[in-house]
């Protein structure tokens, strides 16, 4: 197993930087690993064969175009999306297997989505706790015990019992992601986690990202935050047209593109 | 003063000439409309014989006779008739379209099948079948309930679950995908995020519909009237039906049909409401 694995797309394919596999060794056992993954809709071929490992703690952050795939692999990472083919290794495990307890994978791995998702019927206490009482069997004590904390963590400790419809979008969101944060989890998933805010509520998310990337959350970032990247990822991948084009340290990758497609694709999303 | 007033008609430019053309018109069949309804009102007085529709409509006597039974048992049955019919519909209703959403082909068809029957038969049908085919085809025997014959609900339960089904349906697809992937990232089974996450909001989407389907219900109990019922477990109709056939004055009628409008127009208001705050939250 390496921990920088060549994508199939052959004569696109680029790997910049050599020794900065991630804080942990290359050694280690992959949070997660995707060999060969494949994935169609209809005749739609979305994902074309990725291969792609996330170290334990590390923090690696997906980037490419609109309808380039992005989405689509993650939500495989958890099933949420069925691959066509390929494999899925969580700690090692494949979860394609047939035989596998997706319940019991998915506990272990947060996701927050673009739209937040939160349950609108339920203040928000109730979005962190449900699932701990409901998926962990947390007594309601404990329960509302870890979520005061998780919402003290995204700063929000003061609108427990507000409804999602109270809150603005970036306070939607850092419930969401204490209602992840609540299982333990893991590792995290984020997809386009601040697209839909307003500008000035982007930074509030962007902190608690960074704060649990500090803390050595294993995390794997879709997003077109580029400032987010660059400071924060360990490692770069940038897809194109289902196949991964480009990876590596966030410096080489965003600073030194090497194929051509990854350098219009930055000057379009620097010119904004 | 404007400068429209001291032109002539002639002067002004189309736009107000037609506007004006058609105020004009609007108010010339409004009048049209009050002097006919004000000739019709005029003839049914003049000619309508009141003493007459009061001796047979509105025998204050007859009335008073009919109380306290046409509440404490005709009234209240008639409630617990659609109230029973109601949660046993939206069970039935729930069920049914839990199936009908199913990705398996046996479960659908069974939902569709259902949906169809009761759907297509007149609820009359549907009663005699429950209540007079059934006993006597399969030797089923229903109870009385709460005092009311069990047939009738169950009859009534059978026609409203299927309409309700769809309504329900419509309900959970109507709850964003987002919700249940929310739900399954974490951690929660298919059944979990039905029960806890996807129903709650569905129901809370179809409340004015299902209300509607409860004023529906309600007038649908006067067809129990023909159910073979006892002095204590008739409804309201059978019950006004029963009064008038003593001695074939109208009053009971009109006292049963006071009754029903007592309970469903409020009912239609609060309908009207929520369907106002529905539109308003969205
Ligand atoms: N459920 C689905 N059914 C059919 N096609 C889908 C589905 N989900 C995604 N696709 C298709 O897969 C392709 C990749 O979509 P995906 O959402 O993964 O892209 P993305 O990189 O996340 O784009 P964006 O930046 O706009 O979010 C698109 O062509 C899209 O139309
Ligand atoms: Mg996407």
């Amino acid at each position: 197993m390496t921990a920088t694995p060549a994508s199939d797309s052959g004569s696109g394919s680029a790997t910049a930087g050599s020794g900065s596999a991630s804080r942990s060794g290359a050694s280690a056992t992959p949070a997660i690993e995707l060999r060969g993954l494949h994935k169609s809709f209809g005749s739609n071929h979305v994902l074309k064969g990725i291969d792609l490992s996330v170290q334990p703690r590390q923090v690696m952050c997906l980037i490419g175009a609109s309808g380039s795939g992005k989405s689509t692999l993650l939500r495989c990472v958890n099933r949420l999306e069925e691959p066509t083919s390929g494999a899925v290794l969580i700690d090692g495990i494949d979860i394609t297997h047939p035989d596998c307890d997706l319940d019991l994978v998915r506990r272990d791995i947060g996701m927050v989505f673009q739209q937040f998702n939160l349950f609108p019927h339920l203040s928000a206490i109730g979005n962190v706790t449900l699932a701990q009482r409901k998926v962990l069997g947390r007594s309601d004590d404990e329960s509302r015990t870890v979520a005061i904390e998780m919402l003290e963590r995204v700063g929000l400790s003061d609108k427990a019992d507000s409804y999602p419809s109270q809150l603005s979008g970036g306070q939607q969101q850092r419930v969401a992601i204490a209602r992840a944060l609540a299982m333990n989890p893991k590792m995290m998933l984020f997809d386009e986690a601040t697209s839909a805010l307003d500008p000035e509520l982007v930074g509030d998310v962007l902190d608690v990202m960074r704060q649990l990337a500090s803390e050595g959350m294993t995390m794997l970032v879709v997003t077109h935050e580029m400032g987010f990247a660059r400071r924060v990822a360990d490692h770069v991948v940038f897809m194109d047209q289902g196949v991964v084009c480009e990876q590596g340290p966030p410096d080489a990758v965003l600073g030194s593109p090497s194929t051509p497609r990854l350098q219009q694709f930055l000057e379009k999303v620097l010119e904004h | 003063m404007s400068v429209e007033a001291q032109l002539g008609e002639s002067d002004l430019p189309e736009l107000y000439r037609s506007g004006r053309a058609k105020a004009a018109r609007s108010k010339r069949n409004r009048i049209i409309t009050y002097v006919i309804s004000a000739v019709i009102v005029a003839v049914v007085v003049a000619y309508g014989d009141w003493a007459k529709i009061a001796d047979k409509y509105l025998d204050v006597e007859r009335a008073g006779e009919l109380f306290p039974e046409i509440i404490t048992i005709a009234t209240k049955n008639t409630l617990i008739y659609t109230v029973g019919a109601f949660v046993g519909g939206v069970t039935i209703g729930l069920v049914m379209a839990i199936m009908k959403l199913s990705s398996l082909r046996p479960y659908r068809w069974f939902a569709i099948t259902y949906i169809e029957i009761f759907r297509g038969l007149p609820a009359l049908m549907t009663i005699f079948l429950v209540g007079f085919v059934a006993p006597t085809a399969l030797g089923v025997r229903f109870p009385q309930v709460l005092g009311v014959e069990s047939a009738g609900i169950i009859a009534l339960s059978l026609v409203a679950g299927a309409y309700l089904a769809e309504t329900i349906r419509a309900g959970i697809e109507a709850v964003p995908k987002g919700q249940v992937e929310a739900a399954r990232s974490l951690g929660m089974t298919q059944g979990q995020t039905l029960r806890i996450v996807v129903i709650p909001q569905a129901f809370r989407l179809v409340i004015p519909p299902l209300t509607n389907e409860l004023v529906l219900l309600l007038k649908d109990t006067a067809l129990l009237a023909s159910l073979g019922t006892t002095a204590a477990s008739v409804e309201l109709t059978k019950f006004g039906k029963d009064a008038f056939n003593k001695d074939f004055n109208g009053t009971p009628f009109v006292v049963a049909a006071v009754m029903y409008l007592l309970i469903t127009i409020p009912l239609t208001q609060v309908v009207a409401w929520l369907e106002r705050r529905n539109k308003a939250m969205r």
